[in-house]
């Protein structure tokens, strides 16, 4: 594990840990015809979540501002494979030309991948591959998906959507599937990871509470895919019961995802059990 | 939009909703499943058109019509064509904060309104939501977003509710359109204010065969002529609960015939068309009762709400420089 000494390192008992895999936060393809010329010698290009990785800091700052001696702050550290020392190298240079906050590397192959994130205490788990959000999520890590086109994420807000199809289930409604199979699988799935989920939820909610209405570099919203309105409600309420007040909320019954996604721009995107959004242009 | 990504988007749409049908169907509820919004006819409706806050009762009753003659024409709709996504639909388009908006729900659910898609935004404009949610209609009563939205070439009107009640059908919906610069471009207005009423009279007849350019409620027109064919085509023209009225200030004998002409040569019908040669258009529209009147100049709008009309302003052409005929000043103290 590499620390950045110029990184000021996050107070563990409070910090957020973001765990995001390197080649998502970098353009390694190396090996191809590069897309755009490097920014420099030894730099690589921005992947798709460098304008997470910026947004998150912008958050810090303002937390920060308005708290020099503020604890609850995002702490990302990058995961990277040990087997490609040349791109550790570029990784470690790039980190520095591109100014981020990034306090740890941490090196892990796909079969300890889930084992480093427990020992790093990562709160959520970033990735634009849906295997491994998978992974984690089953082994009780939130994970969730790294939504962008290139070039047209905003750096200015971080904005976290969650699917709430899953979240708005009740027990003892008519607004519940006949089908009882699936029922139960969903919400058996989401108690696994429920305790992990509600307390990164009541983080998010503690520091979207330090800013206002307008204005507030953290955005939440909320959207449900083929449920029916009480759905999206009972998962916004259930949001609120954890500590969030999400900001946008979005139910569309069925109406095409792609475009609203297209529209709403978030950072990242937390569907459980990736069951609503397999299809997503994770990139483009 | 390259063929490649409509064919990759229609794909995920489907699967969108095919996902969101299994869900509704299983429903132990046996709620109607909003339907598809590539083939519905989709109602943007702000939260204020929808309720009023302070005087929720009274204005819920005038618009609660319209809704129930909307939820009345689908159940029709369903009867005749069971797998058939043409519908109406209603969205709630809202720039409140979700934790504000989530009260709307509630009156929703108290009023029992088939409403079940929804957008809050927090704050951010309504006008790329509505491209997302394919709205055929956006009602508000902002002025500015109403105007935004027609200028992303989204059909869309600024409502007004008339302080008199009066009694509307609930099972025919019944909407009346005004000519120039709604349904039609202002090429004409601009014609008459410009160079006077014989100008437009020659003109028209001059060009009677030569279609008007569309204008900002064309395709919601179009849109409903679509859901009234579906009725047509099983012989119900006589009960078709939809029925559309034309109700223009041209004269038939010196300027209808183009209009007409246009909308024959779009393939549209209108089921009346009224011309009033320039009389008032309230007393008119008293007698056809519609669920709602489009017009883009406040003196109809304002003579038809005061004989209990439920209007709409349409703010596009050139009728918003005028009032009255008249050509609103920019700079009052201008000589």
């Amino acid at each position: 594990m590499n620390t950045d000494d110029d990184v000021k390192q996050k107070d563990p008992s409070r910090a957020v840990v973001i765990a995001i895999s390197h080649d998502a936060v970098f353009d390694l393809k190396e090996e191809q015809e590069p897309k755009a010329p490097a920014a420099a010698s030894g730099v690589l290009n921005p992947g798709p979540g460098f304008p997470f990785v910026k947004a998150v800091q912008r958050v810090n700052e303002k937390l920060v501002e308005k708290n020099p001696n503020e604890t609850l702050l995002f702490d990302v550290i990058l995961l990277s494979s040990k087997d490609r020392p040349k791109s550790q190298s570029e990784v470690a240079n790039s980190i520095k030309h591109y100014g981020l906050e990034i306090t740890r590397l941490c090196f892990c192959n796909n079969e300890n991948f889930t084992s480093v994130l427990r020992s790093n205490k990562v709160k959520l788990f970033l990735s634009t591959n849906t295997d491994y959000i998978t992974k984690a999520q089953d082994t009780g890590v939130p994970a969730a998906l790294l939504y962008g086109q290139r070039g047209t994420a905003t750096l200015d807000q971080l904005r976290v959507l969650f699917i709430g199809d899953s979240l708005g289930f009740s027990e003892d409604t008519t607004d519940r599937p006949k089908d009882e199979d699936t029922g139960e699988d969903q919400l058996q799935s989401v108690q696994l990871t429920q305790s992990s989920l509600e307390d990164l939820v009541a983080l998010i909610g503690e520091m979207r509470r330090k800013f206002g209405r307008e204005n507030s570099p953290l955005c939440a919203c909320l959207m449900t895919v083929c449920s029916p309105r009480n759905v999206c409600v009972r998962a916004l309420k259930r949001l609120r019961a954890w500590g969030l007040e999400v900001d946008e909320a979005f139910c569309l019954a069925g109406a095409p995802q792609s475009r609203l996604l297209a529209h709403i721009q978030p950072h990242i995107l937390y569907d459980h059990g990736l069951q609503y959004t397999l299809d997503v242009p994770a990139l483009s | 939009m390259s063929d490649m990504k409509e064919a990759e988007s229609a794909g995920e749409e489907e699967k969108d909703w095919a996902e969101a049908k299994a869900f509704f169907d299983s429903l132990k509820s046996k709620k109607p499943r909003p339907p598809k919004p590539r083939y519905a006819v989709t109602i943007a409706v702000s939260s204020r058109t929808l309720f009023d806050m302070t005087s929720e009762r009274k204005i819920f009753k005038q618009q609660g019509l319209e809704k129930y003659a909307v939820m009345s024409v689908n159940a029709r709709l369903r009867a005749l064509y069971p797998d058939s996504e043409e519908l109406f639909d209603i969205v709630l388009m809202t720039n409140n904060h979700a934790q504000v908006g989530v009260r709307l729900i509630n009156s929703i659910n108290h009023y029992d309104l088939t409403i079940e898609r929804f957008c809050m935004t927090g704050g951010k404009s309504p006008i790329g939501y509505l491209k997302a949610y394919m709205t055929n209609l956006y009602l508000s009563k902002d002025s500015k977003k109403v105007q935004e939205a027609i200028g992303e070439g989204i059909a869309a009107a600024i409502m007004f509710t008339p302080d008199m009640e009066v009694e509307l059908s609930d099972t025919q919906l019944r909407v009346a359109f005004d000519g120039d610069a709604v349904l039609f471009s202002d090429e004409s207005e601009i014609i008459v204010k410009q160079h006077g009423l014989d100008t437009f009279f020659e003109h028209e007849k001059r060009f009677e065969n030569k279609p008007l350019a569309q204008g900002p409620l064309k395709c919601f027109l179009e849109a409903l002529g679509k859901l009234q064919r579906k009725f047509y085509a099983k012989n119900e023209r006589l009960n078709c609960p939809i029925r559309t009225y034309l109700v223009t200030a041209r004269s038939a004998a010196s300027s209808g015939a183009r209009v007409l002409k246009t909308l024959r040569s779009w393939g549209l019908e209108i089921d009346e068309a009224l011309f009033l040669a320039g009389a008032p258009k309230g007393p008119l529209l008293q007698k056809i009762r519609p669920h709602i009147f489009f017009d883009d100049q406040m003196f109809h709008i304002e003579g038809a709400m005061e004989l209990g009309t439920i209007s709409a302003h349409v703010p596009y052409g050139i009728g918003q420089k005028y009032n009255r005929g008249k050509l609103i000043e920019e700079n009052p103290q201008k000589q």
